[in-house]
């Protein structure tokens, strides 16, 4: 390769690992584009090792050299890939020919993290020293490890270190008694026989073991040996440092372990108030915005954790966890990590319906729907009171969510709510409505719904909706509904001949499911209609009473 | 790759360098066509050959003392030690430094190899010899011996010395940052460590040595990198990761660091301690843990360094201190750091019992305190890696020379590399330094150790000698 063209590919190449760093910062491994840059760049490489054996290159604070040749520029502080490497002390990058791809990547990931933004306890030159890459060497300047105060401490400790002379008379005193002194026997080597070797091996792997946890062991430990309220200020922040550390690290086992042990020590007698107060406030800690976001990020990201173990956490959580839960439940991406939260704020929200209930007043309507939920399944009526300011939410599914919901919590402070419900204008609502009203099972529910039966514009709704109506009338089992229907089957009309029709077939149908045989004359009497409607579900509504399906 | 498959490889790492070095042996005897050299090839092969099947490569690398097999150091028991010892002696007589068996092995390539090893040892350019003896085979080759170079061991000691008080300043540096309640900068305490990491795979009896020196004013923050330094050589020796050795430096680093807490007054007292005052010396490791814990957020560094900042003075046998209501086994760096600091601590002078020790007295001391304080297997390592005449002992050789310990020999523990200070005629020198391994032609030792004397009662400055 001619000169200036090896100086062209040294750009290029140069401007390949720029780009990547951008691309790898972007987007994730599988990602097509990360993956066609990781290609070229190695490509770039791969031609370039077909004349050259390195490719070396030269770090200054704002520029790079290729064989002598600045192939790199820039005076700003920001985006410079030369004081990116030159600040940590890297003064020399050697890229050998037999570079593989994977050693690229690895590279390449090391130079896209974001040092500025993201914790990241090493440097480049660590991170890349840890790689201990076969093909990618560098060379560090250290000078920058020693601070400018401490310049000259090797001189100096060296030249104060061999200031006391050893003395020549001390010297051949000590050559005189060596004469005198006895022969050697001391410490002999012993021999590594194989079995230590094994016992090496054993130790080597019980090392393995999770660190945090011997560090917890140590904390409580420190509870008991606390001599002022400082020291027990301090263990109880280093406690919450190992919470939060241990999730962050993806990790709710050592959480779980911290809150039994504070469990098991809460009602020991040695124990003072004032460590009961700590251990107290831990628990509020466990429930925090901070704690929880943690959580979150573990339960979106598809780490496994067992049912039980989770169910372990949650119990130990506090109420004051609810309202973190309720920001996370909208910010999630995944469905199983919504379940999760919905099952502990289920368990949570027990404890505490009104905070619950705050997040009815979420802007996010899902959420709302999520924590109407909750409050159903918890079956709380102290939740109703909230629940009824949410009827008129401008989303339909929420509405309809609330209307089941106040149905299954049932009483008196619902039975308007729900009458209203029936006259709301979305069908869907309706249908709820008439559904939470036979959920609630109560006379007065089965009047409203007779009532609004009865009406003349019940039989212009959809002929769906109306079979809904009689299906739910058909749960009380009673004279009163029986003959309402026997009326309703027999009744005849003039106008609106096939409306009629329609009411009548679903007053079949709804015998059919009241179960109630004295209604098999009147059916039989119907079942050879011209109406098809009528004559289908009035024989369907006979054979489910007479074969009971 | 398991932990059992592991275990087989090593073995396997092992068997493959004493055959080689039975080969090379038999070789020097016989013919190579002899049916003991052919045998001993046949059974090289069969080993060679299984482990290119599992690792394709097979690279036979000389660092420092120890062969290492595609950069896994290999291990060896006592029943080896000859074997080694004769091979690495054989491979640096001729500057070579790695041999590469590149996927199958045949008859004739070894054949080819042992020619041209045969050939290396009577040439006065031994590489260079070998590397033309081999050039036809397609399956093996060489590589020189990196450390053979003209005034190698002038710069490597300058190195050594920057890497040593560059830790130590850092480590002062540390401590009075802390001390003012400024933040520490973590991530230079790893790169220091990295530094003296590499140091002692490369070659740490250089790093070691600078150990032995004792007289320095601030004890303490040469005593931190002393027992990080002696930490790292023991867990090369225990066959540690890179990763896991600067973890283990790192954390040795800080483990005395809640003695800033103590006033100076009491750390560098003349005379003994009270109780009072051993009461505040007893609570640093309480003040360590809290000291790492409080630098900066947790990381798995930090964690580790603390619990061993908490237990290194608990003992083996948790008859040390602190007191805890229930012991758990202590951490493995725990038990390494406590056998470091326990040595540099009796070795130096402004320990507890204010008496310093002469290093083989104090491995005496400690010798007994293994099974007890100290953990039994732990210490068998650590006296293998600093030998029964550490570096800066005192020594009366045979010749009626007077020397010190200059390096630790790792196959010969008893035959060190001894710096004359006092001639056999009684004469104050400086220098030459011996290696008690030379022999006369009867095969006969020129020197051997036969007193060690406590360099401290003779006001000895090792400083003067061995830096």
């Amino acid at each position: 390769m001619e000169q200036p063209e090896e100086i062209k590919e040294a750009k290029d190449i140069l401007q390949s690992l720029i780009k990547a760093k951008k691309t790898f910062r972007m987007y994730p491994h599988n990602n097509p584009i990360y993956i066609k840059t990781l290609d070229e760049t190695y490509e770039r490489f791969k031609n370039f090792f077909d004349y050259k054996d390195n490719f070396l290159l030269k770090i200054k604070q704002n520029s790079i050299a290729y064989d002598s040749e600045q192939i790199y520029y820039n005076p700003e502080k920001e985006d410079n890939l030369a004081l990116f490497f030159f600040k940590d002390g890297l003064r020399e990058l050697i890229f050998k020919n037999g570079l593989l791809r994977d050693e690229l990547e690895e590279f390449l990931k090391i130079i896209a993290l974001d040092f500025d933004r993201e914790v990241i306890d090493d440097d480049i030159v660590t991170l890349l020293w840890e790689k201990d890459f076969k093909n990618i060497q560098y060379v560090v300047d250290e000078a920058f490890l020693i601070d400018i105060d401490e310049d000259d401490y090797a001189t100096i400790a060296e030249e104060k270190v061999k200031e006391k002379i050893t003395q020549i008379d001390d010297l051949m005193r000590a050559y005189t008694d060596g004469f005198h002194e006895e022969d050697v026997k001391g410490v002999s080597i012993v021999p590594l026989t194989d079995k230590d070797l094994q016992l090496l091996v054993h130790e080597l792997e019980k090392d393995t073991s999770d660190k945090a946890e011997k560090l917890v062991a140590i904390l409580f430990e420190l509870i008991y040996q606390a001599e002022s309220k400082n020291d027990l200020e301090d263990i109880f922040a280093f406690l919450r440092d190992t919470i939060n550390f241990s999730m962050k690290h993806g990790d709710i086992y050592t959480t779980i372990n911290i809150m039994k042990r504070a469990k098991d020590i809460l009602d020991d007698p040695l124990l003072g108030d004032d460590e009961k107060k700590y251990i107290r406030m831990l628990y509020s800690y466990l429930g925090t915005e901070e704690v929880i976001s943690l959580l979150a990020e573990i339960l979106d990201s598809g780490i496994e954790i067992e049912d039980k173990f989770f169910k372990e956490f949650v119990g130990a959580l506090d109420r004051n966890a609810i309202l973190p839960f309720i920001k996370f439940l909208g910010e999630l991406k995944t469905i199983r990590a919504r379940k999760s939260v919905i099952e502990a704020l289920i368990v949570l929200g027990k404890r505490d319906i009104q905070a619950l209930s705050r997040g009815l007043e979420d802007n996010r309507w899902y959420v709302v729907r999520n924590i109407i939920y909750v409050l159903r399944k918890i079956g709380d009526k102290r939740a109703i009171e909230y629940l009824l300011k949410t009827v008129r939410h401008g989303d339909i599914r929420v509405r309809k969510e609330v209307i089941k919901t106040l149905g299954e919590l049932g009483g008196r402070e619902v039975i308007q709510t729900l009458k209203d419900a029936l006259s709301e204008q979305d069908m869907q609502v309706r249908i709820t409505a008439v559904k939470a009203l036979g959920t609630m099972g109560s006379e007065v529910a089965k009047k409203i719904i007779i009532d609004d039966i009865s009406k003349k514009k019940f039989k212009e709704k959809d002929f769906d909706e109306k079979k809904e109506f009689y299906e739910v009338v058909s749960r009380w089992k009673d004279a009163e509904v029986f003959n309402f229907l026997i009326k309703a089957l027999k009744r005849k009309a003039f106008f609106g001949r096939s409306r009629n029709f329609e009411n009548r077939a679903c007053a079949a149908f709804s015998l059919g499911l009241l179960g109630n045989k004295d209604a098999l004359p009147a059916l039989y009497k119907v079942k050879d209609s011209n109406n098809n409607l009528l004559k289908e579900f009035s024989v369907a509504a006979i054979r489910r009473l007479e074969h009971g399906h | 790759m398991d932990i059992k498959e592991n275990r087989e490889i090593r073995k396997s790492a092992q068997d493959v360098i004493n055959q080689l070095s039975v080969i090379l042996r038999t070789a020097q005897i016989h013919d190579p066509n002899n049916i003991a050299v052919t045998l001993a090839i046949e059974r090289f092969l069969a080993l060679i050959n299984q482990l290119a099947e599992l690792e394709q490569n097979v690279k036979l690398d000389l660092i420092g003392e120890f062969f290492y097999i595609n950069d896994i150091r290999v291990r060896y028991s006592l029943e080896y030690l000859l074997n080694f010892d004769f091979i690495i002696r054989e491979f640096r007589k001729r500057e070579l430094g790695s041999v590469i068996f590149k996927g199958s092995i045949d008859f004739k390539d070894m054949q080819l190899f042992l020619k041209a090893f045969i050939a290396g040892g009577f040439s006065d350019e031994p590489y260079e010899t070998m590397l033309e003896g081999i050039d036809e085979s397609k399956d093996i080759e060489i590589d020189r011996l990196k450390k053979i170079r003209e005034g190698a061991d002038v710069d490597t000691r300058k190195v050594i010395k920057k890497i040593y008080y560059n830790a130590v300043s850092y480590s002062k540096g540390v401590m009075n940052k802390i001390k003012a309640g400024e933040k520490v900068n973590i991530k230079k305490a790893k790169r220091i460590v990295e530094t003296m990491v590499d140091q002692i795979l490369e070659e740490e009896k250089l790093l070691l040595g600078m150990t032995a020196i004792k007289d320095y004013d601030e004890y303490t923050y040469h005593h931190s990198v002393n027992v990080s330094i002696l930490s790292i050589a023991l867990g090369q020796r225990l066959g540690l990761s890179k990763k896991m050795l600067t973890e283990l430096g790192l954390v040795a680093l800080f483990h005395d660091i809640g003695k800033i807490e103590i006033p100076n007054e009491v750390l560098n007292k003349a005379t003994n301690f009270t109780d009072d005052e051993w009461k505040l010396i007893k609570k640093h490791p309480l003040w360590g843990l809290k000291a790492i814990l409080r630098l900066k957020g947790l990381e798995s560094s930090s964690i580790r360094s603390s619990i061993v900042a908490f237990e290194h003075h608990m003992n083996y046998d948790f008859s040390g201190y602190p007191k805890v209501r229930k012991n758990t086994e202590l951490d493995l760096f725990s038990r390494i750091v406590s056998l470091a600091d326990q040595y540099d601590a009796m070795t130096s002078s402004r320990v507890y019992s204010r008496i310093p020790l002469a290093p083989d007295k104090a491995l005496s001391i400690m010798m007994e305190r293994a099974g007890s304080q100290l953990d039994p297997l732990l210490f068998k390592f650590f006296v293998n890696m600093v030998g029964v005449f550490p570096i800066g002992t005192l020594v009366m050789l045979d010749t009626r020379e007077l020397g010190l310990v200059y390096e630790a020999n790792v196959l010969f523990a008893e035959r060190p590399r001894i710096l004359i200070i006092i001639d056999s005629k009684g004469q104050r020198v400086h220098g030459p330094t011996v290696d008690l391994t030379e022999k006369d032609a009867a095969g006969k030792f020129y020197r051997t150790i036969i007193k060690t004397l406590d360099p401290n009662k003779y006001k000895i400055n090792l400083a003067e000698y061995l830096l």
